[in-house]
């Protein structure tokens, strides 16, 4: 969004990114074993802070219910999410929710949620969305990482020209409304759930990129790389061993608030009808099927919708965590 | 204005059609001055010149001809005889002619203003000038078209001084803001709204009769459906009473054929084929497609009286076909880039969802539209037996006779399943109580003018979505239609939530024996909004610029101008088909 | 700083050449033939070849883009070929609508999100910090079209008959034909003019007719609301650890032991330093405004660049993708670019360098 050089802070991490520094004490400069032994002390010690910070706490329960269901949805959901029901039960499209439990006739069928527009089972669907939006989300976020670091190591370590090639590239992107970016995109590509998750993934690509340059940068400089280069170790060690460690902390940060985003993108994209293809069960597509029933069932949007925003809020709550967990700088 | 610059050019036009020697059709204008060319002219006895008008200039009637019946079309002249006559001669008798004049998309524009905007593009499609009870004050684009009182109306004035045009694509939308008070008048109340509606004190509902048919289309040039094996076992592979039940609101039918039961011409004794997977799946196997095959179904989510919910519709369609073994791919397209790529043929919708509700209470506004020699490619390849009997049918004046060839064709359809039809979709507008004079239109056809919104001065009316532009001409959407002929008339209309025909700018429209000589005579001391006078030059014109491809004016919004051929067979001069 | 500024708006023009590529290959880009794509499947292949040649469609692609450039500088951002209107005339009408629900968005988030941000910073771990901080974090987290329907239930359908009711949908009470104010100055009618005149609440503003504005402010409630949840809760959340960053600092500490009144330490002191950053955080909102101004709109009925754009991407209408992804672009890299200055101007550590 704004240049390099620009002085103005992220508005998303308003705390600003993680400073890399220089490693701590007793870190082992060889080089050749991958693993720092102040690096799982890091992970450790994060892990605790993050457990004492109560946002945290929930975000992380509230995912590990989602993941849950997600994994266990075949267990969890009483009918098959596309299965419909027309001329196997006695149901009418969008009837309203019947649960044994609050008095209603044994002899129909349970459906917690009711039936949605096609005569499915809304509370199944709901359930194997879970499905959706976590691979969806996960999956576009890697995909991005993987790119973004690449890109980032590229334009860091090789600076002059090739950075600001980079760098121009990732402000072009940057220029377009993401939603926007990601709608033109899978016209060109075509509608679907792969291409829907490509498409964000490379509106979300310059994130990444960034807070690896900018990783890469500050180590790039320091003492001990020099003294690397010095003993002739090879870059790819060097890479390995010093870069990604240091870039890895503030990667991890952008990359939970980046599901989050990309939750909420996925979501955008097939209420708008570019997602994910009929008849798969997806949170956005259903919300954006039972749209004109929001007066008349309006559980059929409210669930749908709530359930996206437990996704998002998990994982922002997580990410926040773990930016406040693994920042030295903040004394807790 | 331009006037001289036209005739100029008109003169100019006749010299190269004179040079050429090949090309059909000439304009005469009968003050004498007679171009010839090798194909001999066909205006009868036309050399009178004119009838002197009461500012005593005379009048110049304009005439145009082609040169035989062997274009394909139904218009042989054109003519202005006097001031206020016009006549048509045809190619072939039509039984329906009165009702294809009363027509939207014939509306007559006066001549001046289609030469000043050069027949269409935006200056023409965002600023109609017509004769009728409202004329277009404003279209906001995007949120509103406003329409204000034609108080020079030659019949009975609008009640509502203004009338302005809002939309929605959503039902629940619509609903919202008629019972919040913000509009007057909507159109297609949901499907799970009617009760509401009906049940509610302030507001009334009225059904509209389902004058229209849903169907499955299917391009028989593009495999599979180029097998008629193929096509017969989806026939058989969808369970239309389903659909309907379940999708559909109250007042909706299973569709038997392609002609709803209003029409004459339906034929009570016809069937479709009964559902029946199994064999469905035999007939598969016996095409060679044992397994199956993957299809892409395209349609447009866009409300209708015939499909009030595609999306939903579009997704037991692919449920249902899913237990045969056929994988349906769901497309949804643009409207407009839809219905173009439907008319044309395009085979990236091979297989659709689409409807059609009726123009006009005639069984040639349906079967010959989408099945005759004139109709578009939508389907592929015309079968050569249906459109024999439908152009035979079309050309008698006995409705008995007529009915049996349609039962005919309704089996060849049957047969041949260039679409399975599933539903006549019922549907409903709802107004405010206090609105008086409120109707639905089995053609769709509302008018507003009669409408008196509780003694206030504005009346608002939402639709389902925003007109495209306002040339009716060149307009196939019934959004666009609706509004356009508040603003332009055609020589005869419909009555008021009615099908039959009422003298409009044209007091009497009358046939000679064998319905081939249709004469018109026009009313008098009619003003278009610009306070131009109405006369037999501007009906000819408004006709020829669709009638002619070749004319100069045949611009329009796309020059597609879909109605002409659907209705009168062919243009003159038409492009060459595509190869 | 003048180096700053001339080196900033230096890296700005490969970034807006960049978008115009971009924009020039969308269109090439998406499948389909362009003459049959710009006149449709009936253009026969006489009036193609002369549609190639006039758009210089034969010429190598490089060439293309030169045209393409040239056509932008001059004004010529083609012809709709759905409506047959210039592009030009439809950005008239349809960017004013989408400024205004931005700008009507930013000014819910910002009135709602930056005291909250001062309460919550400065009562730190009080309750109201915990409530508005739980609130930011779901208010980022609802998806925009969910919460634009919800909204819509709540104030049409349950509050519907309260005086607290909101129209759903629209721009204005129907109807209603709101004088251009410059008509009602006596000014003529400059394209300028006209851009200013389509957003309905000013030009009532402007005109002084009241009963428009109220309309006018009516219909844009709710998507406001909408749109301006996230912007709201990234303000609030920015302005309290900007807050909280400032309040921790020397210099307020020495203004406290100074015994200076509580008030004048945090609203002449803190204040004037915390909210830097949040300006550039209020600029900054201004693009994903209008990335959601998409689902707004749409869900809203407001005909804005966002569902024109939508609508066109749809249907193939390559010239208003084009002509309108690059105005959305390169207002984006403006505004960026007059934050950062912004941001430099204000900030006076940068200034000092």
């Amino acid at each position: 969004m704004t240049g390099p050089g620009s002085l103005v802070p992220d508005p998303l991490h308003p705390e600003g990114p993680l400073p890399t520094g220089p490693l701590p004490e007793g870190a082992d400069l060889r080089g050749e074993t991958a693993r720092l032994p102040e690096t799982r002390g890091l992970w450790a010690t994060a892990f605790r802070e993050l457990s004492h910070k109560r946002s945290a706490r929930i975000g992380m329960v509230m995912l590990g219910l989602l993941v849950l269901v997600a994994i266990f949805a075949p267990l969890i959901a009483p009918y098959e999410p596309t299965q419909v029901l027309l001329g196997k039960e006695d149901v009418r499209p969008r009837d309203p929710p019947c649960i044994h439990l609050f008095g209603c006739d044994d002899s129909k069928p349970q459906h917690i949620l009711g039936i949605d527009g096609n005569g499915r089972d809304e509370f199944s669907r709901l359930i194997y969305g879970s499905r959706v939006s976590l691979i969806a989300g996960v999956g576009s976020v890697a995909v991005a990482v993987a790119a973004g670091t690449l890109l980032g190591l590229l334009a860091g370590f090789f600076g002059g020209r090739i950075d600001n090639l980079i760098m121009r590239v990732m402000d072009v992107l940057l220029a377009f409304p993401s939603l926007l970016l990601a709608i033109a995109i899978i016209t060109v590509m075509g509608q679907g759930l792969i291409n829907a998750m490509l498409a964000i993934s490379v509106v979300t690509v310059p994130a990444y990129a960034r807070v690896v340059r900018s990783a890469v940068l500050t180590v790039r400089e320091n003492d001990y790389v020099a003294a690397d280069r010095a003993l002739g170790v090879s870059t790819s060690r060097i890479i390995w061993n010093r870069i990604l460690p240091n870039s890895l902390t503030p990667l991890v940060v952008q990359a939970t608030l980046g599901v989050a985003t990309a939750v909420l993108e996925i979501a955008a994209l097939s209420f708008l009808g570019l997602g994910v293809r009929p008849p798969t069960a997806e949170w956005g597509s259903m919300l954006a099927a039972e749209r004109n029933q929001v007066f008349t069932a309006p559980h059929l949007v409210f669930f749908p919708g709530l359930a996206i925003m437990w996704n998002v809020l998990s994982f922002n709550l997580l990410g926040d965590g773990l930016r406040d967990a693994l920042d030295p700088r903040l004394n807790r | 204005m331009k006037r001289w610059k036209f005739l100029a050019l008109l003169a100019v036009l006749a010299l190269v059609v004179a040079a050429c020697g090949d090309d059909e059709g000439e304009v005469t204008t009968t003050t004498g001055a007679v171009t010839t060319t090798e194909a001999p002219t066909t205006t009868e006895g036309a050399t009178t010149t004119a009838a002197p008008t009461t500012t005593g200039v005379t009048f110049e009637g304009l005439s145009y001809s082609a040169p035989d019946c062997t274009y394909g079309g139904e218009f042989m002249t054109i003519e202005a005889v006097d001031a206020l006559t016009v006549r048509f001669e045809l190619c072939y008798p039509d039984v329906a002619f009165r009702s294809k004049v009363a027509f939207s998309a014939f509306a007559i524009h006066p001549t001046e203003h289609l030469e000043a905007t050069g027949g269409g593009g935006d200056a023409l499609i965002s600023n109609p000038i017509g004769t009728g009870p409202y004329k277009l004050a404003q279209w906001d684009r995007g949120s509103q078209l406003i329409l204000t009182r034609n108080d020079d109306y030659w019949g009975t004035p609008a009640i509502a001084e203004t009338l302005v045009f809002r939309w929605s694509t959503e039902a629940a939308q619509r609903l919202v803001e008629l019972q919040s008070g913000q509009v007057d008048g909507i159109d297609n109340v949901g499907t799970d709204d009617f009760e509401t509606v009906a049940g509610d004190a302030s507001l009334q509902l009225i059904p509209r009769q389902g004058l229209n048919i849903f169907y499955i289309g299917m391009n028989n040039t593009i495999p599979p459906f180029d097998d008629e094996l193929v096509r017969q076992a989806l026939a058989m592979a969808i369970d239309r009473d389903r659909i309907v039940e379940n999708f559909y609101p109250p007042g909706s039918s299973v569709a038997t054929q392609f002609l709803p039961s209003a029409i004459s011409g339906y034929d009570p004794a016809a069937t479709w084929y009964e559902y029946d997977p199994e064999a469905a799946m035999a007939l598969l196997a016996e095409a060679g497609y044992a397994d199956g095959f993957d299809v892409t179904l395209s349609y447009r989510d866009v409300v209708r009286g015939y499909l009030p919910q595609p999306a939903v519709v579009a997704q037991d369609i692919q449920a249902q076909l899913a237990e045969i073994g056929v994988n349906v791919t769901l497309n949804v397209m643009e409207s407009g880039a839809f219905l173009d790529a439907a008319d044309q043929g395009d085979p990236a919708v091979y297989f659709h969802m689409l409807g059609w509700g009726a123009d006009y209470p005639d069984a040639t506004n349906f079967l010959d539209y989408h099945f005759g020699a004139g109709a578009s490619a939508q389907f592929g390849n015309k079968f050569d037996d249906l459109t024999a009997v439908l152009a035979q049918a079309a050309q008698l004046s006995d409705q008995a006779e007529r009915d049996v060839l349609y039962a005919q064709a309704a089996e060849l359809i049957k047969q041949h399943v260039p679409m399975i039809p599933v539903a006549h979709g019922g549907s409903a507008v709802a107004f405010k109580a206090d609105v008086a004079g409120a109707h639905s239109s089995p053609l769709s056809n509302e008018l507003f003018a009669v409408m008196d919104p509780g003694g206030r001065d504005t009346l608002v009316w939402m639709q389902n979505a925003e007109p495209i532009g306002l040339y009716c001409a060149d307009e196939t959407d019934g959004e666009s239609l609706r509004a356009c002929e508040q603003i332009n008339e055609s020589l005869l209309g419909f009555e008021v939530g009615g099908t039959a025909t009422v003298p409009s700018l044209a007091t009497a429209c009358d046939a000679n024996e064998d319905l081939t000589v249709w004469t018109c005579t026009l009313r008098e001391g009619v003003l278009f909004h610009d306070g131009s006078t109405f006369d037999a030059n501007d009906v000819v014109m408004s006709y020829v610029v669709q009638w002619d491809a070749a004319h100069p004016l045949h611009v329009g919004r796309d020059g597609s101008f879909t109605y002409f051929p659907g209705l009168f067979g062919q243009f003159l001069n038409a492009p060459p088909a595509e190869g | 700083m003048a180096r700053f500024v001339a080196r900033r708006l230096l890296y700005s023009i490969p970034v807006l050449l960049g978008i115009l590529l971009v924009t020039f290959l969308l269109a090439r880009v998406i499948p389909g033939d362009p003459c049959r794509a710009m006149l449709g499947e009936r253009a026969t292949d006489q009036i193609c070849d002369a549609f190639m040649e006039r758009k210089g469609l034969n010429e190598p692609i490089w060439v293309q883009f030169g045209i393409y450039i040239k056509d932008v500088f001059t004004g010529d951002l083609g012809e709709s070929f759905r409506f047959g209107r210039p592009v030009t005339t439809m950005l008239l009408e349809r960017l004013p609508i989408t400024i205004e629900l931005s700008m009507a968005a930013l000014t819910v988030a910002v009135l709602v999100g930056v005291p909250f941000g001062i309460i919550s910073g400065y009562k730190h771990n009080s309750l109201a910090d915990v409530a508005t901080m739980v609130g930011a974090n779901i208010g980022v987290s609802m998806p925009v079209f969910w919460l634009g329907l919800m909204l819509q239930y709540l104030f049409a359908v349950v509050l519907g008959h309260t005086f607290l009711s909101l129209p759903p949908s629209g721009s204005l009470d129907a109807g209603l034909i709101p004088q251009p104010f410059y008509a009602v100055w006596g000014l003529p009618a400059w394209g300028i003019f006209d851009f200013f005149s389509n957003m309905n609440v000013l030009n009532a503003a402007l005109s002084g007719n009241w009963e428009a504005f109220r309309s006018a402010a009516g219909h844009l409630i709710l998507p406001a609301l909408a749109l301006g949840t996230i912007p709201m809760a990234l303000i609030a959340r920015m302005t309290r650890s900007s807050l909280l960053d400032v309040l921790s600092l020397d210099y307020v500490r020495t203004a406290r032991a100074k015994g200076l009144p509580e008030k004048r330490v945090v609203v002449r002191h803190a204040l004037r330093n915390a909210m830097l950053p949040v300006v550039t955080v209020i600029g900054l909102s201004l693009g994903t405004l209008l990335g959601g101004a998409i689902l707004t709109e749409t869900i809203f009925g407001l005909s804005g660049v966002g569902k024109s754009l939508y609508d066109a991407i749809t249907s193939r209408d390559y010239a208003v993708v084009q002509g309108f992804t690059l105005v959305v672009a390169v207002g984006f890299v403006l505004v960026n670019l007059v934050v950062d200055l912004l941001y430099t101007y204000l900030n006076p550590k940068v200034r000092v360098t």
